[in-house]
């Protein structure tokens, strides 16, 4: 029955995004100097800083082969998928449904991100389309492991949205730690379902939590949650831990990656 | 032909709907507020008044159980309360004249109380938190001024074809 609707949906929605495609065109002309003159400014930087990535890489891997290390708790592999619908019911169900299903190897739980940084994970499938739920939902069985990039690293969950700033709550951090603005967040994979190192977001804020033990990040997402057109589906690269798959199989409903 | 004109039309508006949530910038007023298009419901609304309970009824439970199934997942919500916004429209409508600024009206008024069915029923499942009054702010009124727009294209059009099935099923 989904796959029916998935079916009529993707019919729709790509002579619609086709028309959508050409007015954005026509509006992205109207930018083009403009950008222009900014993206010129940033292509310098990045000549340096793709230098720098490379022989970072270089260097990495070298290492990874002495050590005999093998595979990295951020190995994935992407998967592309188009939105073909969203849920009207926004706001108590902030879903979107994506044209790749079980049959391409979509499973329950899977990190989605665009190119942008994490925008949530699978919530159900069916053969042809599957469902994804956003980290901007209500939802508070919505969490996510996550990993703060500070001097030293910081582990918490992202559980929560505030709607009025539209940023995300971190919690469950160190009370005695030192959290600066603007450091980066991303996914742990220690949840063993997500990969790790998929970036989520910067610090904007932090207050001590209710009982004063824990600190509460505000985290900015560095993805946009309204305009979403094409996401990634990613597998993880690194085995699932058995207690996690049987946990997953057990309790089918309740799909936490924590 | 005829026959599957109404099903079909409810069955685009349903896409549409879907296709409205991904394709409209929801970043217009900075994203503080969250338009709802709630065209389907409308439409079924129409069909109580100038086509028959019976299938406005019917069609609520089609579409609030393939709402259910493929925008929320949880099968009941719409499942129940789609018929239901239906009847109480039909009951309002008992009451008063059927003139066509009427009808439009009180459907938003319907549409009002669906919301607000939902929110509670969200609110007693525990996929929200959230107080009344910025529901009201973030939610009701924007979608209201939505759909206050849709009534005012789409009501003598709608009112017409729904006509036109009333009058194939006296024929029948």
């Amino acid at each position: 029955m989904k796959d029916t609707t998935g079916w009529v949906q993707s019919l729709v929605a790509t002579p619609t995004q086709y028309v959508v495609g050409i007015f954005e065109n026509l509006k992205d002309l109207q930018n083009t100097y403009e950008e222009n003159k900014e993206l010129k400014k940033h292509l310098e930087d990045m000549a340096r800083l793709e230098a720098e990535v490379y022989s970072l890489e270089q260097e990495n891997a070298e290492l990874t082969e002495i050590l005999k290390i093998e595979g990295s708790i951020g190995d994935y592999d992407p998967m592309q998928a188009t939105v073909i619908s969203r849920s009207p019911d926004r706001l108590w169900h902030e879903v979107i449904i994506v044209n790749k299903g079980s049959s391409h190897g979509v499973e329950k739980n899977m990190a989605v991100m665009t190119a942008r940084g994490l925008i949530g994970k699978v919530k159900s499938t069916t053969p042809f389309t599957s469902t994804i739920q956003l980290l901007s939902a209500l939802d508070p069985t919505n969490r996510i492991s996550a990993a703060l990039q500070g001097d030293k690293k910081l582990f918490g969950t992202i559980e929560g949205y505030d709607k009025e700033n539209e940023w995300l709550l971190l919690k469950g951090l160190p009370v005695e730690a030192k959290i600066k603005k603007d450091e980066m967040v991303v996914t742990s994979g220690l949840g063993g379902v997500f990969p790790g190192d998929v970036p989520i977001g910067k610090v904007m804020e932090v207050v001590p939590d209710q009982f004063g033990l824990n600190q509460t990040a505000y985290i900015k997402p560095e993805a946009d949650f309204y305009n979403i057109s094409h996401v990634m589906i990613l597998t993880r690269g690194m085995t699932i831990p058995k207690a996690v798959e049987e946990n997953k199989e057990a309790q089918e409903s309740e799909g936490d990656d924590l | 032909m005829k026959r599957f004109l109404v099903p079909l039309l409810l069955a685009f508006l349903f896409v549409f709907e879907g296709l409205f949530a991904q394709l409209f910038p929801a970043d217009i007023f900075n994203g503080d507020y969250i338009f709802v298009p709630r065209i389907l419901i409308i439409a079924i609304f129409f069909l109580t008044i100038y086509g028959s309970l019976k299938h406005g009824i019917i069609y609520g439970f089609v579409f609030g159980l393939l709402f259910d199934m493929v925008y929320t997942e949880i099968i009941g919500i719409y499942f129940f309360l789609f018929p239901l916004s239906a009847f109480l429209f039909w009951k309002i409508m008992k009451l008063i004249q059927t003139n066509i600024v009427l009808v439009s009206l009180v459907s938003l008024i319907c549409v009002a109380f669906l919301e607000a069915a939902v929110y509670v029923m969200n609110l007693l499942i525990h996929i929200t938190s959230m107080d009344f009054s910025s529901f009201a702010e973030i939610r009701l009124v924007p979608t209201l001024v939505l759909n206050l727009i849709f009534v005012i294209f789409a009501a003598f059009p709608l009112k017409r074809q729904f006509e036109k099935f009333a009058d194939a099923l006296r024929n029948d």
